[in-house]
């Protein structure tokens, strides 16, 4: 059932297209999820877990095609980013950098994880993951206030990380658990 | 749920823009990008302005879904225009009410930047709504083709990104299926402390990770027993085909670059 018939070196196998472009979907579900799952009124995305997830599972070469996939996706016009948003206008959107910093959190997780499969090394990558989604995605948001809206001094990097403090805990929360996550569902899925 | 995702984006139709080839398109919508930075002063956005409505008034699309594409950076529009217009202190006084002062150099800056946005936005969202993704992932596999010297996998994303595009409304539906059955056997996701309802998603995402690693393995194999085998030799069903509006259309965005280096050094 899962061999690799075209494996060859560099090259993509039919398996490994099929399952980057179900993560770069299963972002897009994750994005959305709000529009379902409305948990006690906080409206939830899901996005980080899932970015989390791919590079857990895909691992570092794969889970930074799929999110990749996810971006172009999105910025060719399908409405896969949060709020069904698509379309080449979002990269101007002050919260454009927590989709790219989605290619770099699977990116690092994936390398942490291939350097050894434990438990341990699975929770710490997932928290590493989130930390980089924020830190990164929020300095983004800030300069995107300063470049190209060009605002002035009163706009400070503290006021850009008191709007990210609410969604903090519940990200937090879903990060542990896609670290817990994926260590089953690797024993489902045989790629590499 | 379905409705909002065809309302989205693209919308089928037969004008001018419809008609033309996705790489012209997206040829023009890269140089636009980077034409609109050229404007300066009160004729060169203007003359941005009219070009937009031009190309708005070609795609024969309602206004409606254009404000639709705006909403993503709306915020952001209506932050510029307030902090020019509230912290730029240039100019004559306009208006002058207890603490709040409007100059005339901040009203410019916030009424030109917001008409870069706008035209922006408009442009871009124009290209989206008369253009089915699957012909832009088609396009941009071609026009990306040169960067395979480089060893990237160019023809592989785009495949990617048509396969991811096949299984969203797929998914879609199943997550709904399943968020539905897992209701009707009582599980509850709006009460209860946080770690609780989160516990309670676990019964979502286990069936629908099932089921979705399924359809990915009956594609990898259905894949894999007609010998696919990378973009070699490939032939297509959708056919690419470059006309004289295309051509037109790649000049119009190159006289427009050239009227705006014009305008803004004489005017």
């Amino acid at each position: 059932m899962t061999t690799n018939v075209t494996n060859v070196k560099g090259r993509f196998s039919a398996r490994e297209i099929a399952y980057c472009g179900l993560f770069a979907t299963l972002m897009m579900i994750g994005a959305n999820v709000s529009s379902f799952l409305v948990i006690g009124g906080v409206p939830i995305t899901m996005q980080t877990f899932f970015a989390i997830l791919a590079g857990l599972v895909l691992g570092s070469r794969l889970g930074t095609v799929s999110m990749l996939v996810y971006t172009l996706l999105g910025l060719v016009g399908a409405p896969v980013f949060a709020k069904f948003s698509g379309g080449f206008s979002v990269i101007l959107s002050p919260t454009f950098g927590f989709i790219v910093t989605f290619i770099m959190v699977a990116y690092i997780i994936g390398k942490m994880v291939e350097h050894s499969r434990t438990k341990t090394m699975y929770l710490a990558a997932a928290l590493v993951g989130l930390v980089i989604n924020y830190v990164f995605g929020t300095t983004w948001m800030y300069y995107a206030y300063k470049l190209w809206a060009q605002a002035p001094e009163g706009f400070t990097y503290k006021m850009a990380w008191l709007w990210m403090l609410p969604p903090l805990p519940k990200d937090i929360i879903l990060s542990i658990f896609a670290g817990l996550f994926a260590l089953r569902l690797r024993k489902v899925i045989k790629i590499d | 749920m379905m409705d909002k995702l065809i309302f989205g984006r693209f919308i089928p139709g037969d004008s001018f823009v419809h008609r033309l080839d996705p790489r012209a398109k997206l040829i023009f919508v890269f140089a636009f990008i980077f034409i609109v930075f050229i404007a300066n002063n009160t004729a060169t956005y203007a003359a941005l302005l009219i070009f937009t409505i031009l190309i708005i008034l070609l795609s024969r699309i309602k206004l409606y879904f254009l404000i639709n594409g705006l909403k993503p950076i709306l915020i952001l529009m209506a932050f510029t225009f307030f902090l020019h217009i509230f912290f730029t202190k240039e100019g004559d006084i306009l208006y002058h009410w207890k603490f709040i002062t409007i100059y005339e150099e901040g009203l410019r800056q916030g009424i030109f930047i917001s008409v870069r946005f706008l035209v922006l936005v408009f442009v871009t969202t124009v290209l989206t709504l008369t253009t089915s993704p699957i012909s832009i992932t088609d396009g941009m596999e071609v026009l990306l083709n040169p960067l395979k010297k480089l060893k990237l996998p160019i023809h592989e994303l785009a495949l990617m990104m048509s396969i991811s595009l096949r299984f969203i409304p797929t998914l879609m539906d199943e997550t709904d299926k399943i968020m539905k059955a897992q209701t009707a056997r009582g599980s509850d996701l709006t009460s209860g402390p946080i770690k609780e309802r989160i516990k309670a998603v676990v019964p979502l995402l286990v069936p629908l990770f099932v089921s979705a690693f399924k359809r990915a393995e009956d594609l990898a194999t259905a894949m894999e027993v007609r010998g696919y085998r990378g973009g070699e030799g490939r032939t297509r069903y959708r056919q690419l085909k470059w006309h004289v509006r295309d051509t037109i259309a790649v000049l119009s965005i190159v006289v427009m670059g050239a009227v705006l280096i014009y305008l803004r050094k004489y005017s």
